[in-house]
């Protein structure tokens, strides 16, 4: 190598060193540079975004997997503004196909993009036809306009759509009282949604999710919400709710609720009231439910329950000891109770009377005796174990717990013990009666009535357990009432009598306070009744607000127990009593 | 001392021939480098690409669940307690009463107690792991298993 060559290849080795030195250099001083922190900042937020998962709603079902409540998909319509070209024709497809209002669509679209500006939400909820005709229609624009010049060509260019799921109830307003509904914020409201909003919503989280595919198993899973079994069976809650339609009609009245439960587990098989709505339409609440009207009136409309609560008085005496079934009581027709004459239904005296005939008769007189010989203390006492003035604690958001005046209170009086004993100046809901009486219906065990039957959990079921609210009496007791409540309507003949099914129960009717006093021509009609006695398997509560046709229970409110029993028989595969004793006995 | 020098300058190399050695230690080396490099942007490139892929089955899996809840729903409709009502009555059926119903002893028949949607908590069996190894090790591990212990087999063969 020549002294020629030498200097030319020193030269050129000087030459790439400095530049890589100076390449060192820049990086360095890039690295140190006070703009570096923003460099590095800028850096990591275009190497993922954040995002918030949010799980789908748990599902509910009804006891036999039947789904009550759903999710589907729909759609945010939005924009990317640096991509829009014609916001006039986003705002006027918006119009057409979604009936969003143009001016606000058209001033969201016109926005310029920057920096902290780069999407506009247009419209929310947009459904897959709404979409697809969107989708359509941006297809058609592009294939009529694709080539053309014109500055403001009709373009649906930057109109994006985001999927997310929205509350759907397939059974439209099938127990809707129960299930309550979700509003477009996600929230829910009234009964199962609202008690169970936290469960069934799930825990949405707020993740940094990376571009980067070597990071793809940072991406978080979440789970979707806890879904519901509910202890309602589908078709007896159908049946239920058309026999309280047809119940109003018949009889005239404001308004119909009706309870099923088994009283030896508490499980609630339906519950239907009215107003009910569909729950797909849920804007319309305020239209449905005016003025102060309860969402689910068997669990937050509270009254004045009349006869029905006789039931709970009788057992409170047996059990206390004070009468027995052939306790004779003499009816003059009238009794003073702390100052205030108390009658019968018809003013009537309805002389020597045992209380299998009190009970038959519905003698207001007889039972406020019982209730004086049972004694104020011992007869609340009773009445607070039967739960009467307390909440049931039902998975049910909006409970009432009613109000039962207590001796002490400033506005208790011993004339009330009087008018108390046959269900008149006590404000009880029909769950709330429905959970007293089980303890009669089966052997002395107060069950709490229950509407959830099982959680599903991230792939696990977890099903609840029956649970006993307290032994008020003894089975001893339950049993001689049963009988005299089931002999007292084989008695008289009651239209609450179902052919080849013996069942128990009691017919009441209750005067409706005033603010000038109470008033016959108004009442509330109850019947409360269970079967087959013997083997229980259904306990049955009927209230009628108001009915027009006739203001006695036994004439409105019995024949709709018997119409109820007449069909839970048969879907709930209960056999005559013929039968299954023959087959008790085959056993 | 002549023939000392006489025998080393005869075993001694040639420059030219140590600077052979040299270059082609230097190659060796590049070679080695260039193996390690090549191996290492192969398993790169097929993460990434199974990153992406997996990136979208993420997508697959949101768009799928969608689809099932859209599904069970619209189902679900379909096979109201109105529809099926209304379905039966156009087929000629009626709500049955009880004086029309028969009870027949079927031995051995026990009603179903209760509708299981999901596996109870003590019918759960313990999950595999579900992503490969592939994606989780490193990748000296990888060349430790694949290529310094030959014995391993390079193919896991599904046995019967």
């Amino acid at each position: 190598m020549n002294t020629e060559h030498q200097w030319r290849f020193t030269t050129l080795g000087f030459l790439i060193s400095a530049f890589a030195l100076f390449i060192v250099v820049q990086m360095v001083r890039i690295q140190v540079s006070p703009q570096a922190e923003d460099l590095r900042k800028r850096g990591a937020g275009n190497s993922g975004t954040w995002m918030t998962l949010i799980p789908a709603r748990g599902q509910i079902y009804d006891r036999n997997g039947h789904l009550l409540a759903g999710n589907v998909t729909v759609y945010e319509a939005g924009v990317d503004l640096a991509r829009v070209e014609n916001p006039s024709t986003i705002a006027l497809a918006l119009n057409a196909v979604v009936g969003a209002d143009y001016e606000k669509v058209f001033a969201a679209a016109s926005q310029p993009p920057a920096e902290n500006a780069v999407y506009a939400t247009l419209a929310k909820f947009i459904t897959e036809e709404q979409k697809t005709r969107l989708e359509q229609l941006a297809a058609e624009m592009e294939a009529a306009y694709a080539g053309s010049r014109v500055a403001e060509r009709p373009s649906l260019a930057g109109l994006q759509f985001e999927p997310h799921l929205q509350r759907q109830y397939p059974e439209h307003d099938l127990a809707s009282n129960i299930l309550g509904f979700v509003n477009w914020e996600g929230e829910g409201y009234f009964g199962i949604e609202e008690r169970f909003d936290d469960e069934l919503a799930g825990k949405p989280e707020r993740v940094w999710v990376s571009y980067d595919p070597n990071r793809v198993e940072e991406i978080p899973e979440v789970p979707e919400g806890t879904g519901l079994i509910l202890t309602i069976d589908r078709e007896i809650q159908a049946t239920v709710e058309g026999i309280v339609e047809s119940a109003m009609q018949e009889s005239g009245a404001e308004s119909a609720t009706i309870v099923v439960m088994n009283p030896t587990n508490g499980d609630i098989l339906a519950m239907a009231t009215n107003p009910r709505m569909d729950l797909n339409e849920f804007w319309n609440y305020g239209e449905v439910f005016e003025g102060d009207t309860p969402f689910n009136r068997a669990i937050s409309g509270t009254y004045e329950p009349g006869s029905v609560f006789k039931v709970l008085t009788m057992a409170a005496a047996l059990d206390s000891g004070t009468v027995k079934p052939k306790t004779e009581f003499l009816d003059t027709g009238s009794i003073e109770v702390g100052g205030t004459i108390i009658r019968n239904w018809n003013s009537g005296a309805w002389g020597p009377q045992d209380m299998l005939g009190c009970m038959q008769h519905s003698l207001n007189v007889c039972l406020a005796w019982v209730a004086t010989q049972t004694g104020a203390r011992q007869f609340y006492a009773y009445m607070q174990n039967f739960g009467i003035g307390h909440l049931t604690g039902i998975d049910l958001a909006g409970e009432n717990p009613g109000r039962l005046k207590l001796p002490g209170d400033s506005d208790w009086y011993e004339a009330d013990l009087g008018t108390n004993s046959f269900g008149q100046g006590v404000a009880v809901t029909p769950v709330q009666m429905v959970m007293a009486v089980s303890a009669i219906a089966n052997n002395g065990q107060m069950v709490y009535p229950r509407i959830v039957l099982s959680m599903i959990d991230e792939g696990r079921q977890y099903n609840t357990s029956p649970r006993i609210a307290g032994t008020p009496i003894t089975a001893n007791t339950s049993e001689k009432l049963t009988e005299m409540l089931a002999t007292s309507l084989e008695t008289e003949s009651s239209v609450a009598l179902v052919e080849g099914y013996r069942v128990a129960g009691k017919t009441g009717t209750a005067e409706i306070p005033t603010p000038f006093g109470y008033t016959s021509s108004q009442t509330n009609a109850s019947f409360v009744g269970w079967g087959p006695v013997g083997d229980p398997k259904f306990l049955v509560y009927v209230w009628l607000e108001k009915p027009t046709t006739s203001p006695w229970g036994s004439v409105v409110a019995a024949p709709v127990f018997r119409q109820v029993v007449e069909r839970l028989v048969v879907l709930m595969d209960i056999p005559p009593d013929e039968v299954r004793l023959e087959l008790l006995q085959g056993q | 001392m002549y023939r000392v020098q006489s025998f080393t300058q005869a075993y001694i190399q040639a420059p030219w021939r140590k600077q052979l050695q040299w270059i082609g230690l230097f190659l060796l080396c590049l070679i080695l480098v260039a193996m390690i490099a090549g191996v290492y942007l192969s398993v790169s490139a097929r993460t990434i690409t199974i990153g992406r892929e997996i990136q979208g089955m993420y997508l697959e899996v949101e768009e799928a669940e969608r689809a099932i809840e859209n599904l069970e729903t619209h189902l679900a409709g379909l096979l109201s307690s109105a529809e099926m009502r209304k379905r039966a009555i156009s087929l000629g059926f009626h709500p049955v009463t009880p004086e029309e119903t028969f009870y027949v002893v079927i031995p051995g028949y026990v009603k179903p107690e209760q509708v299981v949607l999901a596996n109870s908590p003590g019918r759960t069996v313990p999950s595999a792991p579900t992503v490969s190894e592939e994606y989780t090790q490193s990748l000296l591990d990888w060349l430790r298993e694949r290529v310094f212990e030959p014995a391993a087999p390079l193919l896991q063969e599904e046995r019967p």
